[in-house]
């Protein structure tokens, strides 16, 4: 069973906003889940820290539909992954290193057939407004394909929250940005922070410490270590180092 | 948004891309035209060859490969840019995405044919077109509709393939011979023999029933064919 969680009086159990209970996903004959069990309160903040391959992304992408777990039960939002994923898709916003966005169209349209897709009733609004945020106005004309690959990720980040999701999943977002947009990403994050429910896989102990309030450790498909925040990046590092083979820590 | 609205969503972004790129329309329509060319000095060697009783097999042969090169085309980008996932995470039902997707297709073939038809008939239909044109109109729909909606569920299947390219046509040529031997017979009745909509109606019905096929069972597998 996934742990409850309580608010700060010890007494009033959360909402739970997302809730894994063995989670098995195989490849082939390869398993890269191998049992996960944890849960997330409406609001809370996991960040999931691994090497390579240790099946964080999988993840993310079997809480956001887009790959099916083999065993086990997901529910995000209230809803089955598998059985009931519209809702969940809905309810979910998911932030890569790749952009998902068509190089050939411009910034504006990119957004305006994801709009039509979510079915965003004050579409031209709320682009308008997400630009305006991203500080993408100026370019919103111009093909993607020109874009540099910090407002690319910006512009992801407008497709990812365009149709107000209540649960985002971050999967290294702050890879291969310039330090103004990690700035932007950061302070978009923190705007937005009450009012959603994340998941952030990342290398990054420093970015993952900050924001997270869970934080977990995966390792060859298997949860290694979890706790709650409040742990101190040089003894967070050497838990790394601890649990994982490959301990290099960013 | 309903799935109509959704299906307009995609259909109005893929023609924006395509008409700004023309990456499938312009391969496309060289080699539709390129093969009439290449038919056209082939079978006039001879000045007296009568071409009438080729014309199907020509027609039909050149527009299947040319949509080919287009299959190929309409999930790589797609896939290069991880933009599936994109369209994937959306709510919008599986199906819903391969009625977009072939009609999209089934529009770029059609731009390919209005281009084509015409010097096809130029090359090798010698009078009495304007007479079949209901007939050859029916015959275009239907085996256009068979060849877009089995095209998209089999390029589908091989986007998720390292060997995608050369999958298409390994899957895609043996299935559509049954629609393509119709398409022939009856293009051939039409432009060689006069034959009208009554005269070729049994090979319409078999194209129907082609389309029918095809378009459940991508209905009843496309969530798996477009997944993992």
């Amino acid at each position: 069973m996934a742990a409850a969680h309580y608010r700060r009086d010890g007494a009033t159990p959360l909402e739970i906003e997302i809730e894994v209970e063995g989670l098995r996903k195989t490849f082939g004959r390869r398993e890269v889940l191998k049992g996960l069990t944890f849960s997330v309160p409406r609001g809370g903040f996991l960040s999931i820290f691994g090497p390579n391959g240790a099946g964080k992304t999988t993840t993310l992408r079997v809480l956001a539909t887009l790959l099916t777990a083999r065993e086990g039960s997901v529910k995000v939002a209230g809803h089955d992954v598998r059985e009931d994923p519209m809702p969940v898709r809905r309810a979910v916003g998911f932030i890569s290193h790749n952009a998902m966005l068509y190089p050939d169209l411009t910034a504006q349209e990119n957004l305006r057939f994801y709009a039509d897709m979510y079915g965003v009733a004050d579409r031209e609004a709320r682009i308008t407004e997400l630009l305006e945020r991203l500080e993408l106005s100026a370019r919103r004309h111009d093909a993607v394909r020109a874009y540099s690959k910090g407002m690319r990720q910006r512009l992801a980040i407008a497709r990812a929250i365009l149709h107000r999701p209540r649960v985002l999943l971050l999967d290294e977002p702050h890879s291969g940005l310039d330090p103004r947009a990690v700035d932007i990403l950061d302070g978009l994050l923190t705007d937005i922070r009450e009012e959603h429910t994340f998941v952030m896989v990342t290398h990054d102990i420093a970015k993952g410490l900050e924001w997270g309030s869970q934080l977990m450790i995966v390792e060859g498909g298997r949860i290694v270590y979890e706790r709650a925040a409040g742990v101190d990046r040089d003894s967070f590092s050497a838990v790394y180092r601890e649990h994982v083979r490959d301990g290099s820590v960013l | 948004m309903s799935g109509w609205g959704q299906i307009g969503a995609i259909l109005r972004k893929d023609l924006i891309r395509e008409l700004r790129t023309r990456d499938m329309l312009v391969s496309m329509a060289l080699f539709a035209l390129l093969a009439m060319v290449i038919f056209h000095w082939a079978f006039t060697v001879r000045g007296d060859t009568d071409l009438t009783y080729f014309t199907g097999g020509m027609l039909w042969v050149t527009f299947v490969f040319a949509m080919l090169l287009g299959l190929n085309r309409s999930f790589a980008q797609e896939k290069d840019e991880h933009c599936l996932d994109g369209l994937l995470l959306c709510p919008v039902d599986r199906v819903t995405i391969f009625l977009a997707k072939t009609v999209g297709n089934l529009v770029f073939l059609l731009i390919i044919q209005a281009v084509a038809v015409p010097v096809f008939v130029l090359f090798f239909v010698e009078g009495g077109f304007l007479e079949g044109l209901p007939a050859f109109l029916a015959v275009l729909l239907l085996a256009d509709l068979g060849i877009c909606a089995l095209g998209t569920l089999l390029a589908t299947i091989s986007m998720n393939t390292r060997s995608r390219d050369l999958l298409l046509p390994i899957l895609f040529l043996p299935l559509i011979v049954p629609l393509l031997v119709a398409a022939t017979s009856a293009t051939t009745l039409v432009l060689a023999d006069g034959a009208g909509v009554r005269e070729i109606g049994g090979r319409l019905l078999f194209m129907l029933g082609f389309d029918a096929v095809f378009l459940v069972v991508a209905w009843g597998t496309y969530d798996f064919a477009i997944g993992e």
